[in-house]
Parts: structure tokens; C-alpha cells; sequence
């Protein structure tokens, strides 16, 4: 989700590729800790960093190097890649075909195995609250406006001098290596890693979160997350085959009405308001 | 060595030509005006210079230094400032921030990351609000500024990056007598450090702040001089006067 609001958000670039990031993550250290003893934490984060890095650094490459390209195509594009990834997780007997990766160990620090499910919980809340200490501050610093002005005109941003491309391509890299994180940490909590948690599903959930929360803030989104997530739990068990339907149809209604998400609102509404009274 | 030369420069859009064999120069501290009836090619010639549009043949040099094909950004570290026809500032973001855009686009993303030149870019934000009457805007949306503000924002955001060359498209458009006349005093004090290339429909105002004048119709620059030589040229007294 941080690395949707980054990449989009403060960016502008549209990507429904962060699944397949994040599923990248998530298949590396399955593959590592199946084939090596390797459990450390440490270690696995790192690794899921090098190769979430390495990935976004070839799709940054190849989407942002040459001309500017339309917001459409890079949407299509990172599409693409989420449904290849799909794809491969479950016909590829590497990565476990449609069973995925089951069974993976328990992480370990310094040696020590954390199984416990709250040793779990403040190990995904610390990764997750460096994480968002470190977007935070990027998004205050000057680097944060020059993704804005990189976002909010592409073109006049070069007639400044900003190296756009440069600039699109490390936020990408950025953005990938948080979702890779992101998928490393869900296959040592979960212990196990299977095509379900890559794919188009997850990538348009994603979107989502960012588009009701606002793209542009931080905390709308994980509010956003907070309450669809408990939604969907609920919904999946009363309209199962409707329900992805209406998460299609939420999407496009919430693009269309509120660009600016949820946490807009109020202030749209004043703003409205305020326009009737003055006029 | 002159500091910008166009030399027989062509725009061609499909079967329309929109410049055709234009050439025009600006020494160093020169005030260059281009005029010309609407659709006569002033804009589309002033992209081949900035770069949002490649001149389909011809020449472009900066200093000497063959630009045609240069990309936007490349042209922009060589120390080329563009002022557009529709001001395009950013309009969600304050008047510093705009300011800040413009100071720090050729800052290295690394010390971007750490803030390095926040300090330095203080004080001069400072004197360009000052300049420009936008002291007491600063911390407001670019978007809460009137038409002529705007203007004034987007020239000061050019004039930021210390250019060498300075293009203004249409400066003066939409503002008041009085933020005509401050905006010659601006552009005359910009042309102490730079070249200038301004478009614009206003006579008056590019008669008194130019040079040099070019005249522009159809694509084809049909004089150029003085502006008492201009107004004496038969051709351009043709063109405006079947114009009206
Ligand atoms: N991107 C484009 N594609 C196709 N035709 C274009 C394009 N840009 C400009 N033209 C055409 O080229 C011609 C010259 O346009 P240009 O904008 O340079 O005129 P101008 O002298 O700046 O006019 P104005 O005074 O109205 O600003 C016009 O006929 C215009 O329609
Ligand atoms: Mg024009």
C-alpha cells in the first residue's frame, strides 16, 4: 500500500505492478528458506531488497528511460506483469504450481526464532513503522516536491531541468523494493506464499486503498485498508461471486467522485458549501 | 559569438508549415521581440528553441553549440528559462513552493534527499518574491493568485534558475497598464543577466522594452530591425494593415 501511495501519490505513476513485487518478495524467500537454511530475518529482508531493487529497476528502465510515456501505458504494462506473475506462480512447479510454497520456518533474529504470533506482529509493525518513517520523511524533504512537480506536470518539470526520467525510475525502484518488503514479511508471518497473494486481485485492492484514502496522504489509505479489509472479510462470506464485482465498481465510482479520496470529503463538501454561498 | 542563433528553421505539423526558413539571433543582454498576427508560427518557434517541439530543419545554436534535438531538460541545464503562453505554474502547490520547483531542479537527487540546499535557496526566494510583489503571498496556492500574479509567478520561476536565455511567451497577457509597466521595468533589469526572446501582441509594450524586433507571418520572418524600422517596412505595414 506505501508503495502504491509512493509510486502514485506523490508521483504519479499509476502501477497495478505491486503485487507481482510484492508476490516477487514473498517467492524469494519461500525459494530461500526451502532450499537453504537461511532464516534470519535480516538476511531474507535484505535479499527481498537486492531482488525487489533489481526488478524495479528493469520495469523502471523499460517504462520511464526513453520519451514520456502515457499514464495508460504504464498502467498496462505493470497490468501485464501482475498477470505474467500470476501466471507463472501457478503453472511454474518452482514456485510450487497452484499449491504455492507451504511450510515456511519461522523467522529467526540473532539466532532466536520468532514464532509467537505477537513476535510476529511486532516484527511486521516495526519493518512496517520504519518503513513509514522513512516515506515520511522523503515526502517532506526536497525529493518530495520533486516527485510533485514531477506528478503534477511531467513536461514542465523538464522545461526546469528535472531529469524525469531519472526521477520516475528511482521512485519506482523505491516503491518496488517496499513491496517486495512487504511480500517477504507476509511469507515469514504467514509461512506460507501462493499465487493468491500476487495477481490482479491483489494490485486492484491496493489501488483502492490508495484511491479511498486519497492519494497524496499517508494515513487516509491505511484507514481506507483498515475498514475494507474488515468489510471484505464479512463480504466475502455473504456475497462471494458479487463482491469482486463491487470492488470493480467501488474503484471506478471513487476515481470518477473523489480523486482526492475519503479524507477530501469534508473539505469538498465546505468547499461546495462555501461556492453556493457565494454565489 | 552570439547567444542564440536560428538559422533557417522550419516547423513543419503534417502538411502545415507553422515556421518556415525562420532566422532570428540575440546577442548577449539583447531584448529580442517577435510579433506577428495570430497562428503565424510565434509560439511554434519559440518550442524549437525551448524543445517541446524539434524543428523539422534548420539550425539551432546556444552559444555556439548545436541544440536542435537536445531533450527539454538538457536545454534547461544549459541555462534556458521558459515563460509559456498559459502560464503553467503549479496551481495546488504555494507561491514558495513554486519558487522552490524552479531553484532546485537541477539539484542532484542525493542532496535533494538530504535538504542540502534548502538554506541557500531561502534567501533567494526572499528577493524574488520581493521583485515580483508576492512577499505577502508566498505561503499561498499558486491557484489563489489573479491572472497577473500568475504571470509574474511563472517569470519569476524562470528567471530563478539564473538563465542565460530567457523566452517569454506572452508575458504581459491579461494584465492591468500598470502590471504592464512593471513587468518592462522587470524584464529590462532580467536582460542585465541574460538574453531575451519575448512574444507578444501588445506594439506598445515591445516597442518601448526591445531591441530588436521580428516580424513573423505565415511562418516567414518578413523583417527584422529596429522598432522604427519596422514600422517604416512596407511588408509589415501590408500585414497589419490587411490584418485590421
Ligand atoms: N502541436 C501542433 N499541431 C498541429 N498544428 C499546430 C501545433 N501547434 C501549432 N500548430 C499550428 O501552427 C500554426 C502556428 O501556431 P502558433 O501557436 O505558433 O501561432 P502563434 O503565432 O503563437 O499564435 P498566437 O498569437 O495565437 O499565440 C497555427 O496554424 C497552429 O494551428
Ligand atoms: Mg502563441
Amino acid at each position: 500500500m506505501l508503495s502504491v501511495e509512493m509510486c502514485w501519490g506523490q508521483a504519479g505513476i499509476f502501477t497495478f505492478g505491486q503485487a507481482a513485487l510484492f508476490g516477487l518478495g514473498g517467492y524469494t524467500v519461500g525459494l530461500i528458506t526451502k532450499n537453504s537454511s537461511i532464516t534470519d530475518i535480516g538476511v531474507l529482508l535484505l535479499i527481498a531488497i537486492v531482488i525487489g531493487a533489481v526488478a524495479g529497476l528493469i520495469i523502471g528502465i523499460f517504462l520511464f528511460s526513453g520519451k514520456r510515456v502515457g499514464e495508460l501505458y504504464v498502467v498496462l504494462v505493470t497490468l501485464a506483469i501482475s498477470y505474467i506473475f500470476e501466471r507463472l506462480a501457478n503453472s511454474w512447479t518452482v514456485l510450487g504450481s497452484g499449491n504455492g510454497i507451504p511450510g515456511i520456518p519461522s523467522p529467526t533474529i540473532f539466532g532466536m526464532e520468532i514464532k509467537s504470533i505477537i513476535g510476529l506482529f511486532i516484527l511486521a509493525f516495526t519493518v512496517f513503522a520504519l518503513i513509514l518513517f522513512i516515506c515520511i520523511f522523503l515526502v517532506n524533504s526536497q525529493f518530495g516536491l520533486t516527485m510533485n512537480a514531477v506528478r503534477d506536470d511531467e513536461e514542465r518539470a523538464e522545461f526546469f531541468g528535472y531529469k524525469r526520467s531519472r526521477i520516475q525510475i528511482v521512485v519506482f525502484v523505491f516503491a518496488a523494493v517496499l513491496a517486495s518488503i512487504g511480500g517477504a514479511l507476509f511469507a515469514v508471518t504467514e509461512s506460507f506464499v501462493s499465487s493468491s497473494m500476487t495477481g490482479l486481485a491483489l494490485s486492484t485492492t491496493i489501488v483502492l486503498w490508495v484511491v479511498l484514502g486519497g492519494r497524496g496522504t499517508f494515513f487516509g489509505p491505511l484507514i481506507a485498508l483498515a475498514v475494507l479489509q474488515a468489510v471484505n472479510t464479512k463480504m466475502q462470506e455473504v456475497l462471494p461471486s458479487l463482491w469482486p464485482i463491487l470492488v470493480g465498481l467501488l474503484l471506478v465510482i471513487a476515481m470518477i467522485f473523489l480523486p482526492k479520496g475519503l479524507m477530501s470529503l469534508p473539505a469538498t463538501i465546505r468547499e461546495s458549501l462555501r461556492k453556493k454561498s457565494t454565489a | 559569438m552570439k547567444l542564440l542563433e536560428v538559422i533557417s528553421v522550419t516547423k513543419k505539423f503534417g502538411a502545415l508549415t507553422a515556421v518556415d526558413k525562420a532566422s532570428i539571433f540575440i546577442n548577449q543582454n539583447e531584448i529580442v521581440g517577435l510579433i506577428g498576427p495570430n497562428g503565424s508560427g510565434k509560439s511554434t518557434l519559440l518550442h524549437t528553441v525551448c524543445g517541446r517541439t524539434i524543428a523539422t530543419e534548420g539550425q539551432i545554436l546556444l552559444q555556439g553549440l548545436d541544440i536542435t534535438k537536445q531533450d527539454p531538460q538538457d536545454r534547461a541545464i544549459a541555462g534556458m528559462a521558459i515563460k509559456f503562453q498559459l502560464a503553467r505554474i503549479y496551481l495546488e502547490k504555494t507561491v514558495r513552493e513554486n519558487l522552490l520547483i524552479s531553484l532546485q531542479a537541477k539539484e542532484s537527487i542525493w542532496s535533494q534527499l538530504r535538504n542540502r540546499s534548502l538554506a541557500k535557496f531561502e534567501d533567494k526566494i526572499t528577493s524574488l518574491a520581493d521583485e515580483f510583489q508576492l512577499t505577502e503571498y508566498l505561503d499561498e496556492f499558486a491557484k489563489s493568485l489573479s491572472h497577473g500574479q500568475q504571470q509574474w509567478l511563472e517569470i519569476a520561476m524562470a528567471m530563478a534558475s539564473e538563465p542565460i536565455l530567457l523566452l517569454l511567451d506572452e508575458p504581459t497577457a491579461g494584465m492591468s497598464p500598470k502590471e504592464r509597466a512593471d513587468t518592462a521595468i522587470l524584464i529590462k533589469k532580467a536582460s542585465k543577466k541574460c538574453g531575451v526572446l519575448i512574444v507578444e501582441h501588445d506594439l506598445d509594450f515591445i516597442k518601448e522594452i526591445c531591441d530588436r524586433i521580428s516580424v513573423l507571418h505565415q511562418g516567414n520572418i518578413i523583417a527584422t530591425g529596429t522598432s522604427a524600422e519596422i514600422e517604416k517596412d512596407p511588408k509589415v505595414k501590408e500585414v497589419y494593415l490587411t490584418r485590421v
